[in-house]
């Protein structure tokens, strides 16, 4: 743990939004710049934390809210961006459980994995729609759509997405959980098959080459 | 408070709770909440061990587990509002639970009971895959191939892949369809392996009520079978779920759902993971109406529960329902080797014998190869599965955590690897439906291996 980034550190590892806002900004006024606090501090932090959860070391609360803390830094040390660039996501990612399925945390998991990993996530929820779907990413301007089916009805309704996504090549589509797999997904027209939530964020990373 | 009575309060409970956003729940009332119930009992897994020796704690996370439950409640996601039962009402409620119940008709059923730690009397055996997808040509023959086998009590279908080589959606006709189709062939597979009035699970192969319900009746699944559904993890409901639970209710079946937990997610690691599924198991009953409670807890990655983490915890969760309550507790067992492997053998062995020697009153599976690869499972392993369940019914837990560890040694370095074995149409001949010798040799070798380690196969 860096000396100047150790109280800062802290308060993401513990989830503690209010020190680790005011621990940034003073950081800033105190002549850090904003993008280097992020590349030299949270940045390798959030890899850490993603390595860990992957070895279970730590849990999904612990993620979610370091998740949650940087979010808020992100926030908090806007005002000091005016010269900057903003801080660069890596990608924007839509996911969501497809429709007639309401099967939660392993989405959860691996929405909270690819957030640590410094993509910008927006999540639908679960039993979602086809149509919310390929409405919102085509909004949010989406690189991927990650969907998860862990019931073999739900299968159809991860076709229907490819489906109506094939008039936007640009946009990549990711698809795991029980019943699928590679073979499927291959043979489907996905772009991508991610076995866990670690597999999802090595797929992620390799689709947008970060 | 039973029936009509119960089922309109719990209704009428999900329609007046207080409101609340799911997020709030997620992280206020159930990872906080564990937080909390974590420190006040003092709840810490011996991690040395495997199968939980320490009764004080067992009681520990009973009563952590009930303080968890009346403050957090059960989530509606459909009325975004809590149905909440406080701590008196619980163990009220759980007074009433049922020891017992008749399971399947005529000569051919079954009598699960409430059991206690170290109980000699045998669990009993759901022998199934469990939901794991199959070709329609081997859906019989598999079938036949679990409920052929003696020591299999009860049966489940596996789930078709396609209804007339069309793909199955949910909430359309075609789930409908499937879900009677599931049926018919279970009903068919009974009759030809000369047991008609065997008890099943259903329906697995639809999610929606209506593709559930709709088989649930005359000429579909009868009342003394088990009548399922899931709860939405972690401690979360919907209309469609109280949808199955009223059917079920008016039907006067036999109401067998489950709670699944992950490992990692919102209970975090071993201590919450055992208070979460003693919490779960109870709120099946309390919240849920529950003739019997099941659990399968999965692996966040792995998605089996035989790792040593899962062992731990549902053992622990076991003991402490099995020494506090009546309820009738079962475990699904959903190892990673599959068919063909001598994994998935010892796998069964060590999960196997710590649900026996900790109070569960049935064992479900093995669900082979995490119930995730098409076709890779098979009855020769349920049929270990009951040969273990009768031999464990002769252990003490101190025995039993022996003879787990020398199993556990065997593959907890396979695990990753995830040696998922062969299909069942590799592993049985489809003419005889009996087991392949190659496959019946890794049987006997590693069923000797385990005798020599303590457990009694006469």
């Amino acid at each position: 743990m860096s000396s100047s980034f150790e109280s800062l550190e802290k308060a993401i590892l513990t989830g503690d939004q209010q020190s680790g806002t005011t621990e940034a900004v003073r950081l800033i006024e105190s002549g850090t710049k904003p993008l280097k606090l992020f590349s030299d501090c949270i940045e390798p932090l959030l890899d850490d934390i993603g390595e860990k959860f992957s070895r279970l070391e730590i849990f999904l609360p612990e993620m979610v809210n370091a998740s949650k803390v940087v979010k808020a830094i992100h926030e908090a040390v806007k005002p000091y961006l005016e010269h900057e660039q903003d801080v660069p996501s890596k990608g924007k990612i839509v996911i969501a459980t497809v429709s007639g399925d309401m099967h939660d945390i392993g989405k959860n998991i691996v929405k909270a994995m690819l957030e640590v990993n410094g993509f910008d996530v927006k999540d639908l929820g679960v039993d979602v729609p086809t149509q919310t779907i390929v409405k919102t990413a085509k909004e949010f301007q989406a690189d991927i759509i990650a969907l998860s089916a862990l019931m073999l009805p739900s299968l159809p309704f991860v076709k229907d997405v490819i489906e109506f996504m094939e008039a936007s090549p640009s946009v990549k589509i990711i698809v795991g959980g029980g019943p699928v797999s590679k073979e499927w997904a291959d043979e489907e027209g996905a772009d991508g098959y991610g076995d866990n939530a670690i597999d999802a964020v090595a797929l992620v990373k390799d689709i947008l080459g970060v | 408070m039973k029936h009509t009575t119960r089922l309109m309060d719990i209704i009428q409970r999900s329609l007046t709770g207080p409101l609340m956003d799911e997020e709030d729940f997620n992280d206020k009332h159930v990872t906080q909440g564990l937080a909390r119930v974590i420190k006040a009992y003092d709840i810490h897994i011996n991690q040395d061990q495997i199968i939980n020796q320490d009764d004080a704690l067992a009681d520990r996370v009973w009563e952590a587990a009930v303080d968890f439950l009346a403050s957090c409640g059960v989530y509606c996601q459909t009325t975004n509002r809590l149905i909440l039962f406080s701590k008196t009402e619980i163990l009220d409620i759980l007074k009433y639970a049922p020891a017992n119940a008749w399971i399947g008709e005529g000569t051919d059923a079954v009598q699960e009971v409430a059991r206690k730690i170290e109980d000699p009397r045998r669990p009993l055996l759901m022998g199934s895959s469990i939901g794991t997808p199959i070709e329609d040509e081997y859906f019989v023959p598999s079938m036949i191939s679990y409920i052929q086998e003696p020591e299999v009590d009860v049966t489940m279908a596996p789930t078709l892949t396609n209804i007339y080589g069309y793909d199955i959606r949910t909430r359309s006709p075609l789930e409908i369809l499937s879900s009677w189709r599931e049926v018919e062939l279970t009903l068919e597979a009974m009759r030809r392996a000369g047991r008609p009035g065997m008890g099943f699970t259903g329906v697995g192969s639809s999610i929606s009520d209506v593709g559930q319900l709709s088989s649930d009746g005359p000429g579909g699944l009868r009342q003394t079978d088990l009548h399922t559904f899931g709860i939405i993890s972690e401690l979360k409901t919907n209309f469609e779920i109280l949808n199955k639970l009223t059917h079920i209710i008016m039907r006067a079946g036999i109401v067998d759902p489950y709670a699944n937990p992950i490992y990692g997610g919102l209970g975090g690691g071993m201590d919450g993971q055992a208070i979460l599924i003693t919490a779960a198991m109870i709120a099946l009953n309390v919240f849920f109406m529950a003739t019997c409670v099941g659990t399968s807890p999965a692996h966040p990655f792995n998605f089996n529960d035989t790792g040593k983490e899962l062992l731990l915890s549902s053992g622990l969760s076991f003991q402490a329902l099995a020494r506090n309550s009546k309820l009738m507790t079962n475990l699904t067992n959903t190892p990673v080797g599959g068919p063909g492997t001598k994994t998935l053998l010892y796998e069964c062995i060590a999960l196997t014998v710590m649900m026996t020697v900790s109070g569960g009153s049935r064992i479900l599976g093995p669900r082979s190869a995490t119930g995730s690869i098409t076709g890779h499972f098979s009855g020769l392993e349920a049929r270990f599965t009951g040969e273990l369940l009768t031999a464990a019914s002769k252990l003490s837990r101190d025995k039993a955590e022996e003879i787990v560890q020398k199993a556990y040694s065997k593959y907890e370095q396979d695990l990753a690897q995830k040696p998922y074995g062969k299909h069942f149409k590799d592993v049985y001949d489809l003419k005889t439906i009996q087991p392949t010798a190659e496959w019946c040799q890794l049987y006997d070798e590693v069923k000797n291996e385990a005798a020599g380690w303590g457990l009694s196969f006469d």
